[in-house]
């Protein structure tokens, strides 16, 4: 859908040199696809096979010397990835956990043509560092966060680190001024943009090819009726940069006079508000650096452009705000419809992708649970590790999970026993890690108090377990050695120990094997007898059930 | 997974125990891969009874033909690995031996609690109880069990050093000209 080949792209303002040979340049913004990108931006990526985007904060931006583009991320994590640390139930709708710590998974190092777009995370972490968001600016983050998950230690917190990945905290939370809560606006007034404008990182799309003498001089004075209607509600704090924008107007005139003037015949009336648009479109040049607050209006005003250019495309991303304005609007915008889902739009950019810029890594496999043996030995030390017998051994792992939340709408993660040649074939037992302590002793009392019947007269029994968890041993019996080996047969038996064979008749090894494999057999049998036996006596008791 | 693609990998699969705790996975995929292609492996973690209980693993084959000639085999004839002389044991693969079983279709549960007056309950805690008197037989007899084997361990490790005992008297009766000694003396050569 999108043509990669003409993507725009452009370097903004260098940082510094860096490399071996001072051949690294760092940049700290970008324009790429018509939007402009800068430092401690949240940015979408998107993998072939994952239906989901990845979340990541750009904490450095570069081009080596192959002119290859590279940006780091911070990730952020969505609640499904890291299930087993932290309950997707209880996880908030759009919510988005910050990764912090050592290793795996805390950063990578992505394509900058990987990138699909720009993504709005709102930190709504109740620490004193943390700028509270408005409310306007919860509503309209794409994603929230306030906890942090360590990948090194695998914990979820809500406390955020001095330091993330080298980057000071500060740069996590929200920026001063990022979105002005309404109150201060109002106080504010247009005396605001100054500050706004150093701290919006947002910087939107747009190009200069797009002709402006197609707006239509109907446009304009429908436009500015929305604006004033949404200023008016306070709908978007950022939106009274319309009622100042004749002040800025006149600056962006001046910087942007040339190509302005030289490219288009504007009409006056819609010149006043295109020339908002066109701001973003010098983004880089110095004069519209001022005017970025006008830029975040001119968003919410991009509806008009985007009708007006015929440029949907690289509208569709501020959505968010045009579902708003649309919704204020009331019908009066021409060609709402031609407003499409923000999903489409990830899609066709994901579909662009596909080319460029592909992300190297799985993060599927990076946060595999725990292996189970040291989930259960955590588990084991905080006494919430139960032993469940008596289930159907046809049960898998799920069915018992779904039986303690069916039974005591308790979450747990449970774990059916592999059979061997020594369990019980009638009997089938779980592990089951509850989340607390007081939990796991609740459900082993009532089920020993009580009767919980489960079907195929099956009472559970339920027991705080206390397993035993293999050591490495050395020793086995059975497998014999002997200090000194000199003589052909023990030397045979030597070179063995380190291979496998099937044992040959007329050795000395045969013989003894033969001993070995008599010995199992007739623990078989006892071990079937017992089980036949067990299972008759049970069959027996179960018989007195009056119901089935 | 889907239940028929399980049933499947249930068939290409053999249980294999008595194995020495030093049988790695590259150890057993090297021993099993002489009889075809082992796809997977995963060893059975034993997490109730003693700590030196012999390692069980499931190992899945390419072919359900290849594990059946796996159990051959290693039923016919005794199959040393890691050592010797006890052998390891290979049988077919049940499916609740497996860790990741999907679950069985059509199968519904339903879960009550029982009425301390019902008639039932006095039942359902004699069969409570029952459980926790099968677990300790199975315990009791698989003790047993590591007694048994530790002694005929035992035995055989005497024998085998009397054997050894034996072959080095020879070889020193032999090395100190004892023997030709002997075959002088009684004119055999």
């Amino acid at each position: 859908m999108v043509d990669v080949e003409n993507l725009e792209f452009k370097w903004g303002k260098k940082r510094g040199v860096g490399g071996k040979k001072r051949d690294v340049r760092f940049y700290e913004s970008f324009t790429y696809d018509g939007e402009e990108y800068r430092l401690y931006d949240c940015v979408y990526f998107f993998k072939d096979d994952e239906p989901l985007p990845y979340i990541g904060k750009i904490i450095k931006i570069w081009e080596n010397p192959d002119k290859t583009k590279k940006v780091k991320v911070v990730w952020f994590f969505q609640p499904h990835e890291i299930t087993c640390y932290l309950a997707a139930e209880e996880a908030l709708e759009n919510e988005l956990v910050l990764a912090t710590g050592e290793g795996l998974g805390l950063t990578n190092i992505n394509p900058l043509e990987a990138i699909a777009g720009k993504c709005n995370v709102v930190c709504i972490s109740k620490d004193s560092r943390n700028r509270q968001p408005s409310i306007e600016e919860r509503q309209l983050a794409d994603y929230v966060f306030y906890q942090t998950f360590d990948v090194g230690q695998r914990t979820i917190s809500d406390k955020i680190d001095e330091k993330i990945a080298g980057i000071e905290a500060k740069y996590f939370f929200n920026r001063e001024g990022f979105l002005k809560p309404s109150a201060d606006q109002k106080s504010g007034g247009a005396g605001k943009e100054d500050t706004i404008g150093k701290q919006i990182p947002e910087q939107p799309d747009g190009d200069m090819k797009v002709s402006l003498s197609v707006i239509h001089d109907k446009v304009a004075p429908v436009v500015q009726e929305v604006g004033s209607e949404i200023a008016g509600t306070d709908k978007k704090d950022s939106l009274s940069g319309l009622k100042s924008s004749s002040k800025i107007d006149s600056d962006v005139r001046e910087g942007n006079k040339a190509k302005i003037d030289d490219s288009v015949k504007v009409p006056d009336e819609a010149k006043k508000i295109n020339v908002q648009n066109f701001s973003r479109h010098d983004s880089d040049s110095n004069a519209a650096k001022a005017l970025e607050p006008n830029v975040k209006a001119s968003e919410d005003k991009s509806k008009l452009a985007k009708d007006s250019h015929g440029k949907v495309k690289s509208f569709l991303k501020e959505l968010k705000t045009d579902d708003k304005l649309t919704k204020l609007g009331n019908g009066k915008l021409p060609k709402e419809s031609s407003v499409q889902p923000p999903k489409d739009y990830k899609k066709s950019k994901k579909h662009a992708l596909q080319s460029m810029g592909k992300l190297d890594f799985d993060r599927s496999k990076w946060f595999k649970e725990l292996p189970w043996e040291e989930r259960m030995k955590n588990a084991h030390e905080e006494g919430t590790l139960v032993l469940l017998q008596n289930l159907d051994p046809a049960y898998n792992s799920a069915d018992v999970q779904d039986i303690v939340r069916q039974v005591f709408k308790e979450t747990c993660t449970a774990k059916m026993f592999q059979r061997t040649a020594f369990s019980n074939p009638y009997y089938g037992q779980a592990f089951v890690i509850f989340k607390t302590r007081e939990v796991a002793q609740m459900v082993v009392t009532r089920l020993d108090k009580g009767c919980l019947l489960l079907p195929n007269g099956r009472p559970l029994v339920a027991s705080i377990a206390n397993p035993s968890f293999p050591k490495k041993q050395s020793t086995f019996s059975g497998h014999l050695t002997l200090d000194k080996l000199k003589l052909q047969t023990q030397r045979e038996m030597k070179e063995a120990v380190s291979t496998s064979h099937c044992s040959q008749p007329n050795t000395l090894e045969f013989d003894m094997a033969m001993e070995w494999c008599l010995l199992q057999e007739r623990a078989e049998c006892s071990w079937k007898k017992l089980f036949e036996l067990q299972e008759k006596e049970y069959r027996k008791v179960k018989a007195e059930l009056k119901s089935k | 997974m889907e239940y028929g693609a399980f049933e499947e990998k249930v068939r290409r699969t053999v249980y294999i125990d008595n194995l020495s705790p030093n049988v790695t996975e590259a150890v057993l995929r090297t021993a099993i891969d002489q009889f075809g292609t082992v796809k997977s492996i995963q060893f059975i973690p034993n997490y109730l009874g003693p700590n030196n209980l012999p390692q069980c693993a499931l190992v899945e084959m390419k072919e359900d033909k290849e594990a059946k000639a796996v159990i051959s085999v290693m039923t016919q004839f005794p199959f040393m690995m890691s050592g010797m002389p006890r052998p390891v044991r290979a049988r077919a693969a049940e499916m609740e031996m497996f860790d990741d079983r999907p679950k069985k279709p059509g199968k519904e549960m339903q879960l009550r609690w029982l009425n301390p007056n019902d008639p039932d309950f006095q039942v359902a805690n004699k069969l409570k109880y029952l459980v926790q008197n099968h677990t300790a037989e199975s315990a009791v007899m698989l003790k047993k069990q590591l007694i048994e084997e530790e002694e005929l361990s035992k035995k055989q490790g005497e024998a085998l050093k009397a054997n050894y005992k034996k072959y080095e008297m020879l070889d020193g009766v032999i090395g100190d000209e004892t023997a030709l000694q002997l075959a002088r003396h009684y004119r055999k050569k």
